[in-house]
C-alpha cells in the first residue's frame, strides 16, 4: 500500500537520532481533522489539559447559530486543511497512492468549494472572482470582511 | 512566490476582551518559539539543502508556518479590538499599550522584542534539521502552558489546533532526518557536509 522504495530507513547508528516513517491509516473525516490539527489518528497525541475543548466543525455542532456563510467558510477550512496536512505527508511520502487519490479528490473539491463561495459571497482568492462569477464585470477582491474580523464587523473601520 | 488567499487556516471568532490573554499569546508571534522564527528558520534553511525533497518540505511547513503566524495575530487583535482605558491600564497589557496602544508587534511573552538571533540556518543539514525538530517541540511546549492557564473555549480551540501542528511538523522533520540519512553513508554521517562539501557527495 505505501510504496517507500526510496528510503531504507531502519540502519541505525550511534550519535544519529532515527524517527520511524509514519505508516498510511485510515484518516478522520475532515471536521474531526481540523479540530484535531491532524488527518491521521496515528499522529494525534492529546494534551490532557486539551481534552475538555469542544469541536467546532464536527458533524453534531455545538452552536446551531452559525450561519450558512460560515457553515461554507468552515467547509472551506476544512478542505484546505486536509490539503495542507496531507502535502506535507506527500513530501514524506511521494509514492503513497493512497494519498494521492485522496489529495486529487481533495483538490478538485477545493476548486468547487473557492467557486461555489465566490458566487454566493466573496472571493477568497483572486483566481475565484473569474471561476465564480464569470459573468460580472466587477473586481470583487476588496469585498468581504478582513479574515481577521469576525463576520460582520466591519462597522468600525473608516 | 506566495499567494494570499482571504481567510484563516483555522477560523477565530473571539467574542470576549482580554488582554492579559493577548499579552500571553503574542510569544507565539514574536517570541523565541513563535509562529515567525519558524517560518523564517525554514524559509531560510531551504536554499541549501542537498536532498530536493527536504528543501520542498521546508518550503511547506515554512508556508504553514506564516499562516499559523496570521492565526496567532488574529487572536491577539480580537482579545484587544474592544480594549477600554480602564483595561488598557489594569488588565496586564499597560506596558505593551504605551508602546504599541492595540497595534500588533512581534515580542515574547515578557516584552523581548522579534529577533533572527531565535533562529538558526547552519548550512549543515544535520544541524539544520535537529533544530527544526527542537523548535517544533519548545513551540509545542509554550502551546502546553497557554492551554494549562487559558480558559477561554473560543481561545483554547484554536490553540490545540495549534499544538497538534507542532507534533505533527515533528514527524515530519524526523522523516525528512530518515530521508536525508537514506542518501548518506550510514557508516559515518559525518564524514562531510553535503551542504558544502559538494564534491563528496558523488564518491
Amino acid at each position: 500500500m505505501n510504496n517507500q522504495s526510496f528510503c531504507q530507513c531502519n540502519t541505525e547508528s550511534l550519535a544519529m537520532a532515527s524517527v520511524p516513517m509514519q505508516e498510511w491509516c485510515e484518516p478522520y473525516d475532515l471536521g474531526t481533522a481540523l479540530y484535531h490539527g491532524t488527518l491521521f489518528p496515528c499522529l494525534n497525541y492529546m494534551f490532557f489539559q486539551a481534552e475538555d475543548i469542544p469541536c467546532p466543525f464536527c458533524d453534531k455542532p455545538t452552536s446551531t447559530k452559525s450561519s450558512e456563510q460560515e457553515k461554507a467558510l468552515h467547509e472551506l477550512c476544512k478542505i484546505s486543511f486536509a490539503i495542507t496536512d496531507l502535502t506535507l505527508y506527500l513530501d514524506t511520502h511521494p509514492d503513497c497512492q493512497n494519498g494521492i487519490n485522496m489529495m486529487k479528490d481533495l483538490l478538485q473539491k477545493r476548486l468547487d468549494a473557492l467557486a461555489d463561495y465566490a458566487a454566493k459571497y466573496h472571493p477568497l482568492t483572486q483566481l475565484s472572482i473569474v471561476t465564480g462569477t464569470p459573468e460580472s464585470s466587477e473586481y470583487e477582491w476588496e469585498m468581504g470582511p478582513l479574515p481577521w474580523d469576525p463576520f460582520g464587523s466591519e462597522g468600525g473601520l473608516l | 512566490m506566495w499567494a494570499y488567499e482571504k481567510r484563516l487556516a483555522y477560523p477565530v471568532n473571539i467574542k470576549k476582551t482580554c488582554p492579559k490573554t493577548a499579552q500571553l499569546i503574542i510569544s507565539q508571534y514574536g517570541g523565541p518559539d513563535g509562529e515567525l522564527s519558524a517560518s523564517m528558520r525554514y524559509l531560510a534553511q531551504r536554499y541549501t539543502m542537498p536532498v530536493k525533497k527536504v528543501g520542498g518540505l521546508l518550503t511547506d511547513i515554512g508556508t504553514e508556518e506564516i499562516n499559523h503566524m496570521e492565526i496567532i495575530c488574529a487572536m491577539v487583535y480580537q482579545l484587544t479590538k474592544n480594549l477600554s482605558p480602564e483595561q488598557a491600564k489594569t488588565a496586564g497589557f499597560d506596558a505593551y499599550y504605551i508602546d504599541h496602544t492595540a497595534g500588533l508587534w512581534p515580542q515574547a511573552a515578557a516584552g523581548v522584542p522579534f529577533t533572527a538571533l531565535e533562529l538558526q540556518s547552519k548550512g549543515d543539514v544535520f544541524a539544520d534539521l535537529y533544530e527544526d525538530l527542537a523548535a517544533e517541540q519548545k513551540a509545542r511546549t509554550v502551546y502546553d502552558n497557554l492551554l494549562r492557564v487559558i480558559e477561554d473555549p473560543d481561545v483554547r480551540a484554536p490553540l490545540k489546533f495549534l499544538r497538534a501542528r507542532e507534533i505533527v511538523h515533528f514527524q515530519r522533520f524526523g522523516e525528512a532526518l530518515e530521508m536525508t540519512k537514506d542518501r548518506l553513508n550510514h557508516n559515518n554521517y559525518y564524514y562531510f557536509n553535503p551542504e558544502f562539501d559538494k564534491t563528496m557527495i558523488h564518491k
